[in-house]
């Protein structure tokens, strides 16, 4: 009952908080810009026909209806509030009238997938070899790879992305330009296997830089745990090296590790903007983009407190767990 | 055992996916039809749908470029390269009563639905009913239009119909096509939808499945891509009975799949290169550089230099805002900008001679050249300006286009025609001393270092904003900098990103930006194009113009335009047509002699296509159509289509 009420409960009210302050925050912003919603539907029908400019006025007031963006802000906001509880984040309005719901339902996927994927492999990876690296430090693998990455790591990654997309894509034109899959989904090998092939190129790009972060976090991690008196206790103890690295250092060097893979993972959400244009890859990220210069209030909201949720969620879990990580941590 | 197995599942993770993804045969297109690539036909789609599998395109956010060229018909069809109005689903033009308040089709029979009905005169009837009675389909203003001028429509026979209308010499503009005219609905399909509607619905509510279409154009959609990247279009079984095809008498390629290779121009040129996309509808000089050296079979308008189609109706220029700087509100000084730019030079080593060279805002087609540049040509050689102390200038330079076929020829190009029709018209002189006069007549001055400086005595700065994914309009910016900075000016080029630079133009912040437009459609009306230039719509700088429905981009009132802009609307562009072009021609000479653009140079558009898979794309050697195919009247460009194999 103490752990709930000391412990638990508090941390989720902190969670509820940031959930709301950044949700209101969030529903001011976009109100506060230049770009209206409406206009921005207006000006692409005149892109290329000629409308009378009273047509435009009458269909500007047509427009705030059909978007529901009549009233004070106040009133905006409490209905926003509502419809969020109901779990409906209202229609889009760059791409009406498709819903927000529908609109993150369609990206939403690919994100996770290849942000997600890339990740997982990413941290596993550059724990891992981190972790051997600063073990073994004078290792020629131990020394090729750290620099190897450490040439990666400085690169930026719209540049790698652009390499790798020229590199098998034209002069070794084995990868597709753009997409995320082959034609619609199914639940059949052929439109799996077509997304992992479409995945594969975005992910790599995602991956070599991450695994060159986190070499560089894990390996000196490693080295600084490795000097530690009870590694060297184990080491006199004659204990195998294996379980000297894996049972006790890396162990000992997974709580910093752990805190940037939840966070990574909780703001997967925001999307890999440039990865997806520059590999034409659907995702959360170039909604979001769209949304913002079209002032798509409603899409903004969706997209942004779906990353506040993950990310505070994220937190929440992260602070939940880490007793169970590092004994080190108690409750309090 | 937890360890070894969350091990296991982290190597799969790492392992499967590479081996999966590598294993693939290399394949880039997303769909595969019946026959391949000799059965379908690839374009480059300009968009990335928002709004995604839903083909009601009358309401808020349909999609139209591409699928009103694939699918969906009105009454004519505005000809880009030729000028002229094609007779779609009407057989002649219209015709109106002597007050405008009654305007006659005659429709063309033997046009049928892909569901098998033949269209008539019910489904304008319905259309025009239908499209009025709903606000929420909001498509292109029509519903707006319609309700302004409380159009009425009645069927007068099985092919003809009688619209009535408050007066309006232009009611047929909503049925023309540069970009759109009303899209015609299949009555007895629609009709049916409306009745079965939920309590509290409308037709803008209603979803129309890819599977349900029912259309007038030649292709029905067969596959669409959630995500808005690609959308594949079959041919419907009988060609012969769609519009294209009784019009050209082709039947286009089974299959048509658009796709969206994102903004950036060199991925259009390497999907050419893999033979992944057959034609794509505009690139930068150096894109289009590499797809001809990397796709032997890719061409664009001309075969060689310049390349380029040059008749798409819009022209670039450097506006002014007239409530920015105080100095640009004086005519002097913008005579003496535009004097101080060397056209030839612009038009030659910034943008490569592609484009065709224009002092006012009217491409130098050859429809519009014939009614507007050769009537122009007299009155700009007797244009004079005074520069002070009586001494007048003679600003024209009609060996313009002569300059810049030299310099093409300099450069080693074969010129396919005569400096005028490929380089346009003459322009303004390159007169920097008069430039001189004209700002000292203006109260300017130079230092001793030849900067300008303010009748105040402040150095002169210029702020000019331009936006690169505009590659012409954003070269010549860098031009008029670059030469205006020769000549003493400070100027401050600076370069904002497309949503930036937009948003400044709405509010008005700006001093001198490098927008387009052209005063006239294809069949050369100006006042649809520029009546929201009236001084009812101004917004002053600081708001934005948008909301007024007009077009206040210069915070411009001018007494003289609203005049113009008045006596325009009374005019009947058809039946009053010399009354029309006169009043046009007088707008024009009001305009250019106050130098309110500088205008430099028309649009071009390397649309190129490789003819690997496909030919008979309209070329300068065969112009039977515009190759404009994402517009609604630029169907015919892919109906002519014939597979190389």
């Amino acid at each position: 009952m103490t752990l709930l009420k000391e412990f638990i409960l508090p941390r989720f009210a902190q969670w509820l908080i940031v959930i709301f302050v950044g949700v209101t925050i969030t529903f001011i912003i976009p109100r506060l810009s230049p770009v209206n919603p409406v206009t921005e539907t207006l000006a692409r029908m005149q892109m290329y026909q000629n409308i009378d400019p009273e047509a435009v006025q009458a269909m500007r007031a047509t427009l705030l209806d059909l978007y529901g963006l009549e009233g004070s802000v106040l009133e905006q906001y409490v209905n926003f509030w509502k419809r969020v509880l109901k779990g409906d984040l209202g229609p889009s309005l760059a791409s009406f009238p498709l819903s927000v719901n529908q609109l993150i339902g369609v990206s939403i996927g690919w994100t996770i997938g290849l942000l997600g994927t890339s990740i997982l492999i990413a941290w596993t990876l550059g724990m891992t070899l981190g972790s051997l690296a600063g073990y073994y430090p004078n290792r020629w693998w131990s020394e090729g790879l750290e620099k190897s990455l450490i040439t990666v790591y400085p690169v930026p990654y719209y540049i790698l992305a652009f390499v790798l997309l020229m590199a098998f894509t034209f002069y070794l034109p084995i990868f597709p330009l753009i997409g995320g899959a082959r034609g619609t989904a199914a639940f059949t090998w052929e439109y799996i296997s077509s997304v992992l092939y479409h995945g594969f190129l975005p992910a790599l790009s995602i991956v070599i830089g991450a695994t060159a972060h986190r070499f560089i976090m894990a390996k000196a991690l490693t080295t600084t745990e490795k000097s530690s008196d009870y590694v060297q206790y184990a080491q006199m103890a004659a204990l195998p090296q294996r379980k000297i690295l894996f049972y006790y250092v890396t162990r000992n060097t997974l709580l910093p590790q752990v805190t940037d893979l939840s966070l990574s993972l909780g703001a997967l959400f925001g999307g890999a903007l440039i990865a997806e244009f520059v590999f034409g890859y659907p995702g959360i990220g170039t909604t979001m983009y769209t949304a913002i210069n079209n002032g798509d209030y409603n899409a903004i909201m969706g997209i942004t407190l779906l990353s506040i949720v993950g990310i505070a969620t994220a937190s929440l879990l992260i602070d939940l767990i880490y007793p169970l990580i590092d004994p080190r941590v108690r409750y309090r | 055992m937890l360890r070894k197995l969350v091990l296991l599942v982290l190597l799969a993770l790492l392992v499967v996916p590479t081996l999966v993804g590598v294993a693939q045969e290399p394949q880039g297109l997303p769909v595969e039809v019946p026959g391949g690539r000799a059965n379908l036909f690839v374009f480059d789609q300009i968009f990335r749908w928002g709004s995604v599998g839903n083909f009601n395109v009358w309401r808020t956010g349909g999609n139209t470029p591409h699928h009103h060229a694939l699918m969906l018909e009105t009454f004519w069809n505005g000809d880009q390269e030729t000028g002229e109005n094609i007779n779609a689903l009407a057989i002649s033009g219209p015709v109106y009563n002597e007050d405008f308040t009654e305007m006659s089709v005659n429709l063309r029979e033997g046009v049928m639905w892909t569901d098998g009905e033949e269209f008539n005169a019910d489904d304008v009837v319905y259309t025009v009913e239908t499209v009025k009675a709903n606000p929420g389909l909001t498509q292109q203003g029509w519903h707006a239009q319609l309700t302004k001028f409380d159009v009425g429509v009645e069927k007068t026979g099985e092919f003809s119909v009688k619209f009535t209308t408050l007066p309006n010499p232009r009611l047929h503009t909503v049925f023309e096509s540069r970009w759109a005219g009303l899209y015609m609905m299949p009555s007895h399909y629609v009709s049916e939808v409306e009745a079965n509607l939920a309590d509290g619905e409308t037709l803008a509510d209603w979803h129309w499945e890819a599977e349900d279409v029912i259309v007038l154009g030649n292709y029905l959609p067969q596959q669409v891509d959630p995500n808005g990247y690609w959308e594949l279009f079959k041919r419907r079984d009988d060609p012969e009975n769609s519009l294209a095809g009784i019009i050209t008498g082709g039947s286009g390629p089974p299959y048509v799949l658009s796709i969206f290779y994102g903004n950036e121009n060199i991925k259009k040129a390497i999907a050419m290169s893999r033979g992944e996309l057959d034609v794509y509808f505009d690139v930068d000089i150096e894109s289009f550089e590499t797809t001809l050296d990397t796709t032997p079979t890719a061409r664009s308008w001309y075969k060689d230099f310049p390349w380029a189609f040059p008749n798409e109706y819009s022209t670039r220029h450097l506006a002014f805002n007239f409530e920015g700087d105080p100095l640009l509100q004086n005519k002097d000084v913008r005579w003496a900008l535009a004097l101080a730019i060397n056209n030839v030079e612009l038009a030659g080593d910034y943008i490569g001679g592609l484009a065709k060279v224009t002092t006012f805002a009217v491409p130098p087609t050859a429809a519009m050249t014939g009614i507007y540049h050769e009537a122009m040509e007299p009155w700009l050689n007797e244009l004079q300006i005074d520069l002070g102390d009586g001494e007048m200038f003679s600003v024209y330079d009609p060996t313009v286009p002569d300059q810049l076929n030299a310099w093409a020829e300099a450069q080693g190009h074969t010129v396919p025609g005569t400096p005028a029709e490929i380089f346009g018209t003459g322009w303004w002189k390159f007169a920097p001393e008069a430039s001189e006069k004209l700002l000292i007549k203006a109260g300017l001055s130079r230092d001793g270092g030849g900067n300008w400086l303010t009748p105040d005595g402040e150095i002169w700065t210029l702020d000019l904003q331009s936006d690169p994914s505009e590659n012409d309009a954003y070269r010549m910016g860098q031009a008029a900098a670059d030469m205006w900075q020769d000549f003493g000016i400070d100027v401050n080029f600076i370069t904002l990103d497309r949503g930036a630079w937009s948003q400044n133009h709405h509010v008005g912040a700006f001093e001198v930006s490098t927008p387009w437009g052209s005063f006239a459609l294809p069949a050369g009306d100006f006042w649809p194009r520029i009546n929201g230039m009236h001084s009812d719509f101004y917004a002053p700088a600081g708001e934005d113009y948008r909301p007024l429905g007009g077009n206040s981009l210069r915070r411009l009132v001018d007494p003289k335009i609203d005049e113009l802009l008045d006596a325009m609307e009374a005019v009947d562009p058809v039946g009053q047509a010399d009354q029309n072009i006169a009043l046009n021609i007088e707008f024009i000479q009001h305009w250019v002699e106050n130098m309110i653009d500088i205008t430099c140079i028309a649009f071009k558009k390397l649309v190129t296509w490789d003819e690997k898979y496909w030919t008979g794309f309209p070329t300068a050697e065969n112009p039977y159509a515009m190759p404009l195919y994402w517009f609604q009247g630029g169907k015919y460009a892919i109906q002519g289509l014939t597979s190389t194999s």
